[in-house]
């Protein structure tokens, strides 16, 4: 079970310094994808071919996004 | 009013170990069991007669085991006995330490990133498991957090008195030359990669408000670093936030402050008619080393027993330490020993033995389990007396 | 009846519960019943969030007073948090009372153990300078040679 990120983490925690969600914008909704083949980082815009740069290989992973998950340790 | 014998009372404190069986199992001393005695709950009788030993411990050998982050002079496997107490009470502490003493423990794990293969839920769950220590008078003057239930509004607030917060946040990545090393047929990961494994000792405490005044050399942090919460490979990466707080054994088990917390019956061996020469020798092997000891026969033992007559100078066996015996019955299944020993166990003698996971010594956690059950009975005294009135 | 209530001052600390505190008396109140059918010389009462560890010490203290002829605890369900204890006195004593006095002894003995275990444990810790070389009468159950030169302080 798990919720997703809310009000449980208004505490004095603060939030993690990683999280960087103004970063997607900043880069014209450029996502970033993991290369299947050669593994490189691989930006891509929207109605972009779907294709490594490095290695012209057409399978792309799509990264786990920072949000938060909440679990119990249970 | 007449009183028992010291011997008589010895006897009746005496479970019998039979071959299949086992005999007198419970505790007689209640008003009106025996006629004519008085069994009346007496406390000076009780301070006269209860006894508490401390035996070795064995906390020297389990830190020598393994890598620990707790001093030396900690004690967090004891053993000692108590005496002169029945088995409710024994056991109404060896329940409370298992369930009702608390600990602080990891409960709520914030995932922001986990690329590791290990899922989230399961990182969370082992997470849980890690045993924690920190400075113990901190500890104890920390509060409850109660969660919200669901749509209520009950609980109440996280706060740096309830709360420990702990950040993990590892990343791997190829060493230096790592990726030439693997082309060249390299394959130990620490020569390849760093951070390939997280560690408890990855916890980071992040101190808030009154914990800043916690005294510095004791930090909140995992009792044993070394325990391996996850494997990774580069580019794979964790970083999650944790909340502990303050727990019961009863709610889950990673809450419970001892490995094991047992006691056993004193055991005893009674050795009827003398075993001598080969036998004594056979008798010696059914038991674990160090419990029958082998004394030579002397003129006088052969001048009380018959059967030892002329067998000065041989082996008798002796009972040496029935404290180390595991009860086996061994002994038992041999003929030449039938009629000529006798097993059994102290009713009211309980070898405690308390494994601390490390967040408390034994004997802090075995002090606890006594003031809790006090205050298990003053709770309902206080109950008891508002509704009488 | 019983003498009139005595509050004594209950130690704060752990009063906890499966998750709910109860820090008012108010809360300890509603945690006792006494179910129906009950009499001067007979009751039986029902505990919320108590288990075995309270019955059968409470059971076997109660059971020490010779002015009561039964006293035995159920759980009467394994998923419900209740504990129910019954007493029946001789000779018109006060059930009530009897419990009282069972919860004051089973305190006292607490007290008397912890003394006893204190200063048990301080003479224990007294003669063993290092810890390491303890062996006592009874021998350490596990590791006593082993842990022995290793560690040394």
């Amino acid at each position: 079970m798990s919720n997703y990120a809310g009000a449980a983490d208004t505490t004095a925690g603060a939030a993690n310094p990683n999280m960087n969600a103004s970063e997607i914008d900043s880069h014209q909704r450029a996502v970033s994808y993991t290369c299947g083949d050669c593994d490189q980082d691989v930006q891509l815009r929207r109605g972009e071919p779907i294709r490594c740069r490095n290695c012209g290989h057409r399978v792309l992973y799509k990264k786990r996004t920072n949000r938060m998950v909440q679990f119990e340790a249970r | 009013m007449p009183e028992p014998t010291a011997e008589e009372l010895a006897r009746r404190n005496r479970l019998q170990i039979l071959p299949e069986t086992v005999s007198d199992q419970t505790s007689t001393d209640f008003p009106g069991h025996w006629p004519g005695e008085n069994h009346e709950w007496n406390l000076e009788h009780f301070r006269k007669n209860f006894k508490v030993q401390f035996h070795s411990d064995g906390t020297a050998f389990l830190l020598e085991k393994q890598n620990h982050a707790i001093p030396k002079h900690r004690r967090i496997d004891q053993v000692f006995s108590l005496i002169g107490l029945d088995a409710s009470i024994a056991n109404a502490f060896r329940r409370i330490l298992i369930a009702e003493v608390p600990t602080l423990a990891i409960e709520d794990v914030f995932i922001y990133q986990n690329t590791s293969i290990i899922q989230d839920e399961v990182f969370a769950h082992r997470l849980g498991l890690i045993p924690l220590c920190a400075d113990r008078l901190s500890l104890h003057n920390m509060g409850w957090y109660i969660k919200p239930t669901e749509g209520e509004s009950n609980g109440n607030e996280l706060t740096d008195e309830n709360c420990v917060i702990l950040h993990l946040q590892v990343k791997c990545e190829w060493k230096e030359g790592g990726l030439e090393k693997a082309a060249k047929g390299e394959t130990n990961p620490n020569e390849l990669y760093v951070n390939h494994s997280v560690y408890a000792r990855d916890l980071v405490w992040q101190k808030h408000g009154r914990q800043l005044e916690w005294p510095e050399d004791d930090p909140v942090r995992a009792v044993y670093p070394d325990i391996l919460i996850a494997k990774m490979r580069p580019g794979q990466e964790v970083i999650m936030k944790l909340h502990a707080y303050k727990g019961i054994g009863q709610d889950h088990a990673k809450f419970s402050p001892v490995a094991t917390a047992s006691y056993r019956l004193l055991p005893t061996i009674d050795i009827l008619k003398p075993i001598v020469g080969a036998d004594a020798k056979k008798f010696a092997d059914c038991f674990p080393p160090g419990v029958i000891g082998l004394d030579e026969v002397t003129s006088e033992d052969a001048q009380k027993h018959d059967e030892l007559q002329g067998k000065e100078g041989e082996l008798k066996a002796v009972v040496a330490n029935p404290f180390n015996d595991t009860v086996s019955r061994e002994a038992l299944r041999h003929a030449e020993f039938k009629d000529k020993v006798k097993l059994g166990r102290v009713r009211d003698h309980f070898i405690f033995r308390v494994e601390s996971t490390g967040q408390w010594d034994s004997d802090e956690l075995f002090l606890q389990s006594v003031q809790l059950l006090k205050t298990k009975a003053q709770r309902i005294k206080r109950g008891l007396d508002l509704m009488m009135k | 009846m019983p003498a009139p209530p005595q509050h004594e001052q209950v130690e704060d600390e752990v009063i906890i519960d499966r998750g709910e505190l109860s820090e008012n008396a108010e809360a300890d109140r509603d945690r006792i019943r006494v179910l129906a059918g009950s009499s001067e010389t007979a009751a039986s009462f029902q505990f919320d969030g108590e288990d075995h560890t309270l019955g059968n010490a409470l059971r076997y203290i109660i059971m020490k007073n010779p002015d009561v002829e039964f006293c035995g605890y159920s759980i009467p369900h394994p998923s419900e948090n209740k504990l129910n204890l019954r007493i029946q006195t001789y000779d018109n004593i006060n059930v009530y009372t009897v419990l009282e006095k069972g919860l004051n002894d089973l305190m006292d003995m607490c007290d008397v153990i912890s003394e006893k275990f204190v200063v048990a444990r301080d003479g224990f810790y007294a003669t063993t300078t290092d810890k390491n070389d303890n062996d006592d009468d009874n021998g350490g159950q596990q590791g006593g040679e082993e842990g022995g030169e290793a560690m040394e302080e």
